[in-house]
């Protein structure tokens, strides 16, 4: 271009309005774009910034019949009522622990089954292993029955091991850490063996530490999805003292009747923690769901 | 007394044989390098004595005792992997470390053994970093660091240069020579590189498609090879091969004609060499460039000009290429008509199955 230039000053001339053409057109597509975006991310945003406005307002503002963007008189009542006369912080504690019970004996499982399938060799692997990929094909809500009847001969109801033991089955996160067991350079493995080192210290110094990265996003993503699972807690739990967060702000609505301000108030609190995780480990996150999508990230 | 003795060792993948029955006698101290093509199984050879796999048949031992049952730990070698598979996660110190705590090592002894092994390599300020921040040629001594803490009977090296520059690759191949030097370990150096066999090996055990071509020294294999495999494999250039026209007794002693050439005298016995179908071979330093005109004739092909001596690659009446020293100075051009003297001396004669004859020591 610059050698056209240099050498017909007329062809270039003629060529500047076109690029400057194309840039218009560029950047009114751009606009438009962004324009587009910006309408569907308010119309994707608007639902939670409404439901943050109104547990800020008075119940009578909540109620009242002219639509309000703002409240006129700020106010944190219904979360102090929601702290105050829910079980809401027992609640917290009980996802705290399942949630984390769910995380820690998933990923120690998961991880354990996987340094098996594809370091070691036995009678079985195989079999095991298409299992495991069959198991994706099960959804879980196919077993809840069983779960429930089973949960309930083992006396596990109203109790967190209750809760946690049939949300332990995550078949994509045995694969994903296969995949990345099976991408590490067998010379570390060999290695391991002439320093004399167990299966054990080779799992859990070598081959674990060398992935902590997946661990991590791993960890995220289950924690984040025991947290606000809803069906099996609500299930297995009926004690209002053992239900998790998302279960027991379906009792916000009884303690108060219909109270907008209160039940949203419950409902923020409860995605709370999972929204602060969330905003801080974001990259894991997207790690997270890209591994199980089979994406190395 | 770490020796490392190999009795019939066979090893296969399913039909696919990798190596068929080969046995050597390892002089404990011995710097061994396996030399071959890539495929010739001397990977192979060198991961069995170290137990990583297992044997067909045959068997091994270390130190006399027997191996090849034993798994790696027990087998008391050390290992420095092509790509020294330095656990990225670990720091020096504990990449040094780590085979020693495994066998419960008290941490004291560790710590002696990682700073004596650090000193003796020159990496004792790098103990606190870890692999990815260390250059090809630190992390190349980190592994034999790690190897040296474990004080084991043999240290088996698998091809541990290749992943280095030029450069580095000639100062860590004499670092290597002095650290063998020092230390008088067992050392069993695999690699495709004929300079660095040559340069680190007391003796070099060459091997071709499966089996021991040849083991000697570096400079017998390149003065005597056993085969025309070895002799062309090992010297750069390789070795001369022209077809030989005619043997000729001349006192004893094989007189060989090429096509419409005068005979060359050579050193080689005539009793004993087969009739038919002979090649003779001849290094480039012992076919030098005639300038009164006596010798074999042949035309110049090409012409590489290394300094201190010239290559001239010649077409000889037959069509064979023939190549052939002139001084570093050499004003000759391609086209120009040459004679080549060559040294009977050096010559050595093969058979069809590649067997070499040799001149009588």
């Amino acid at each position: 271009m610059s050698v056209a230039e240099s050498r017909n000053p007329d062809l270039a001339a003629t060529q500047a309005p076109a690029k400057m053409r194309t840039m218009k057109a560029l950047d009114i597509g751009g606009l438009i774009l962004t324009l587009i975006t910006v309408i569907f991310a308010v119309l994707w945003a608007f639902p939670i910034y409404w439901g943050v406005i109104t547990s800020l307002k008075p119940e009578s503002q909540v109620i009242a019949k002219t639509v309000e963007f703002l409240p006129r008189t700020w106010t944190i009542e219904a979360y102090w009522q929601v702290l105050v006369n829910t079980m809401i912080g027992r609640w917290y504690i009980n996802s705290l622990i399942t949630s984390l019970g769910v995380t820690a004996i998933t990923l120690a499982t998961s991880a354990l089954t996987a340094y098996a399938l594809s370091q070691l060799r036995f009678p079985g692997r195989l079999v095991l292993w298409y299992l495991i990929l069959a198991s994706f094909m099960v959804p879980l809500t196919a077993l809840i029955v069983n779960h429930f009847i089973l949960m309930a001969q083992l006396q596990l109801i109203n109790n967190w091991m209750g809760v946690i033991l049939p949300q332990l089955i995550h078949p994509v996160v045995i694969i994903v850490y296969k995949n990345f067991f099976d991408s590490v350079p067998k010379e570390y493995r060999e290695a391991a063996k002439m320093d004399s080192a167990s299966e054990w210290r080779i799992f859990s110094r070598i081959y674990l530490p060398m992935n902590w990265g997946v661990t991590t996003a791993l960890a995220i993503v289950t924690f984040i999805g025991a947290w606000n699972n809803f069906l099996w807690p609500f299930l297995a739990v009926s004690k209002p003292e053992m239900m998790n967060v998302a279960v027991g702000i379906t009792q916000v609505n009884d303690a108060f009747g219909v109270q907008y301000a209160r039940e949203l108030a419950a409902a923020i609190l409860a995605a709370l923690l999972v929204a602060v995780l969330y905003l801080i480990f974001q990259r894991r996150v997207t790690q997270a769901i890209m591994l199980s999508a089979g994406v190395k990230g | 007394m770490s020796d490392i003795v190999l009795k019939e060792v066979s090893k296969s993948y399913g039909a696919v044989s990798v190596l068929d029955k080969v046995s050597m006698h390892i002089q404990s101290g011995e710097f061994i390098v396996f030399l071959g093509p890539s495929g010739c199984g001397k990977s192979t050879l060198l991961r069995m004595i170290a137990g990583l796999e297992e044997c067909n048949d045959g068997e091994i031992f270390i130190g006399g005792e027997r191996v090849d049952q034993l798994p790696p730990n027990q087998r008391g070698v050390a290992m420095v992997f092509q790509n020294y598979a330095l656990y990225p996660h670990m720091t020096v110190r504990d990449n040094m470390s780590f085979g020693l705590e495994n066998v419960k090592t008290p941490k004291a002894e560790i710590t002696r053994r990682v700073e004596d092994a650090a000193r003796m390599l020159e990496i004792t300020q790098l103990l606190d970093r870890k692999p990815a921040q260390l250059s090809g040629g630190q992390r190349q001594r980190v592994a034999i660091g790690r190897a040296i803490v474990r004080d084991p009977k043999a240290f088996l090296l698998d091809e541990p240069l290749s992943n280095l520059d030029a450069g580095l690759r000639v100062r860590t191949r004499l670092e290597l020579a002095q650290l063998h030097n020092r230390i008088k370990a067992t050392m069993i150096f695999v690699t495709h590189d004929q300079i660095e066999a040559m340069t680190l090996a007391t003796r070099i055990v060459v091997m071709n498609n499966k089996k021991i071509e040849q083991i000697g020294t570096p400079m017998e294999i390149y003065a005597r090879p056993a085969t025309r495999f070895v002799a062309s494999f090992v010297g750069s250039p390789a070795m001369n091969f022209v077809p030989v026209a005619a043997v000729s007794d001349v006192g004893g002693k094989a007189a060989i004609t090429f096509a419409g050439q005068q005979p060359v005298q050579t050193a080689v016995p005539v009793a004993g060499l087969p009739t038919g179908n002979l090649t003779l071979g001849i290094r480039a330093e012992a076919a030098r460039i005639t300038h009164d005109g006596t010798g074999i004739k042949g035309v110049a092909d090409v012409i590489e000009r290394l300094g201190e001596r010239t290559l001239v690659y010649t077409k000889l009446l037959d069509g064979t290429i023939l190549v052939a020293e002139d001084e570093g100075i050499s004003t000759i051009q391609p086209g120009d008509n040459v004679s080549i003297a060559l040294d009977g001396n050096a010559a050595i004669v093969f058979d069809a199955a590649g067997k070499a004859f040799h001149a009588a020591v």
